[in-house]
């Protein structure tokens, strides 16, 4: 047989068939009109070209609301790695009891399932505008994403160190502070920094909601058409970004086994 | 530090410890102070959230029925999160050939294409979001414009490295027996990372159904819109079943996409 015969593709032909369906009746569930805005590209292109002149003189007091940015999402993702750490505890299997796990681990899915966005529009709409707002919501969209991830963590620990230190007639304290915590500290920073790149992320669009820092900057100035103080706004966030990723991987590559750094 | 040790002596790690910890919590108490944001503010004013939740409290599912916008809602978050999905998916998956060493030969083009990666990942959705907003109008099809750019962004990397992780020997074994480029892509690349990018993209549909909720609040349509039309208008009991709405609707995507993968990657139907 031919190997380009398109016999051999045959079996191909159903899954590809409901794909272009789907995607066909997904194009009509959101509005696509791909004509009209292909007319108006050409017109919002040159719209926006604003958006490639920073205003130099707007970094001077856009620099206030970086740091806010940065700081609200250094907090919030301190603030929930520490809690995380009794949800992990919690969620964990062989340090739980099995209906704390089961209750803790669905709290937790449950949790994750709520977009951090969603969680700030409730907590403005509680104690109005203001970084306290992002930092909550930031807390617990870590809680969400790190308690899962340490009580995987204290999952797969070494048990038969826990046994040994049990053994010498450690109580509980001394069990979870030198058999498991010493154990997963290295795993613990490493997601912290982790979600710590994402926290910086999401504050932005955090800010624009309500939180404040750099986010409403750039969601105000683009509504008020300023888009030379939009841009610089946008290049201190990618400045601030692509710092936070480096700053976390270098740390990320120091922190070896024993939790000390290198 | 005495590196002729081999370890660190128990001191160093002391001071160590020590220093790290203060630093650190030098630093969180000047970001607070700064901020102005007190920690006891979650005690001292509890009560702004209890009285949210009695407004709240019995969620209005009759909202569901009596409101056609919502059921509207539900397939346009499904929509954006797929067609996001799909077209991103492809562009990810062409940008990661034209940027991968395997399957790209020219340098210049492979750092175009990894420049313009790395751009529209730093990117944040907020701007993307507000731009397309304003040239196709509010609406799930600038969220879905969004998804698009967002995804080819964050999976075109994942799949490059995928792409330069693969197995060189069956790439070499085709080429040398005379297929052409083209060849080697489709018979020795691509039955390799194809599980791995259908996982991907699956990961990929939960993640944007997730961003597309977040991108309604800024004008992205779908659940997330109205979501944010209810709060805005206080609807607080039609906004805490939207909450369950959502909630609802990620976790039965999740258990789908989950149920999906298992058995297109089980069954291997896809060599």
């Amino acid at each position: 047989m031919n190997t380009y015969s398109l016999r051999r593709y045959r079996k191909y032909l159903l899954p590809m068939g409901c794909m272009a369906l789907l995607t066909w009746l997904s194009a009509l569930g959101c509005g696509v009109h791909l004509a009209s805005a292909w007319r108006t590209f050409g017109t919002s292109i040159g719209y926006f070209s604003g958006l490639l002149v920073p205003d130099w003189s707007a970094f001077s007091d856009l620099w206030g609301p970086a740091l806010n940015s940065i700081f609200i999402s250094v907090v919030g993702t301190f603030g929930g790695a520490v809690i995380s750490l009794f949800f992990g505890l919690a969620a964990a299997s062989n340090i739980a009891p099995p209906w704390l796990r089961q209750c803790t681990r669905f709290l937790l899915s449950l949790e994750r399932a709520l977009p951090e966005i969603v969680i700030v529009l409730f907590l403005v709409a509680a104690f109005g505008m203001g970084p306290s707002s992002g930092v909550l919501a930031l807390v617990i969209g870590s809680i969400g994403m790190l308690g899962k991830l340490f009580a995987d963590a204290i999952e797969e620990l070494d048990m038969g160190s826990l046994d040994a230190i049990k053994a010498v007639g450690a109580n509980r304290l001394q069990v979870m502070v030198y058999g498991v915590w010493h154990q997963i500290v290295p795993t613990v920073v490493s997601y912290t920094l982790l979600r710590f790149e994402w926290s910086i992320r999401l504050s932005v669009a955090l800010g624009a909601v309500g939180a404040g820092g750099i986010g409403l900057e750039l969601n105000r100035s683009f509504q008020l058409l300023d888009y030379h103080r939009c841009c610089s706004a946008l290049i201190l966030v990618l400045v601030i970004i692509v710092l936070s990723e480096r700053g976390s991987e270098y740390l990320r590559k120091k922190v070896n086994v024993g939790g000390t750094l290198k | 530090m005495k590196a002729s040790l081999g370890y660190t002596l128990p001191s160093d790690r002391l001071r160590q410890k020590a220093t790290v910890s203060i630093v650190v919590s030098l630093g969180l108490v000047f970001a607070c102070i700064y901020m102005g944001f007190d920690p006891s503010m979650i005690f001292t004013e509890f009560h702004f959230v209890a009285d949210l939740a009695s407004n709240m409290m019995p969620p209005d599912f009759s909202l569901f029925w009596m409101d056609k916008t919502i059921v509207m809602a539900i397939v346009e978050s499904l929509s954006m999160a797929f067609l996001g999905t799909v077209v991103g998916g492809v562009l990810a998956l062409g940008l990661a050939v034209l940027a991968a060493r395997d399957t790209m030969p020219f340098r210049g083009v492979r750092l175009v294409a990894r420049f313009v990666m790395q751009i529209v990942r730093v990117i944040p959705y907020l701007v993307v979001i507000l731009v397309f907003v304003a040239t196709v109008g509010v609406g799930a099809f600038a969220g879905m414009l969004t998804l698009v750019f967002m995804t080819a962004g964050n999976f075109g990397q994942l799949f490059m490295e995928t792409i330069e992780a693969s197995e060189k020997a069956p790439a070499e074994a085709i080429y040398s027996v005379g297929a052409s480029r083209g060849q080697v892509i489709r018979y020795a690349l691509f039955p390799q990372i194809l599980p791995g990018l259908i996982a991907n993209l699956f990961y990929a549909f939960d993640v944007n159904l997730r961003t597309g909720i977040a991108l309604g609040i800024f004008g992205g349509g779908g659940v997330g819109f109205q979501l944010y039309m209810a709060m805005r208008v206080l609807h607080y009991r039609d906004a805490f079943a939207l909450i369950c709405l959502t909630v609802l609707l990620i976790v039965l995507m999740e258990r789908v996409c989950d149920l999906l993968r298992k058995r297109l990657l089980g069954k291997g139907i896809l060599k």
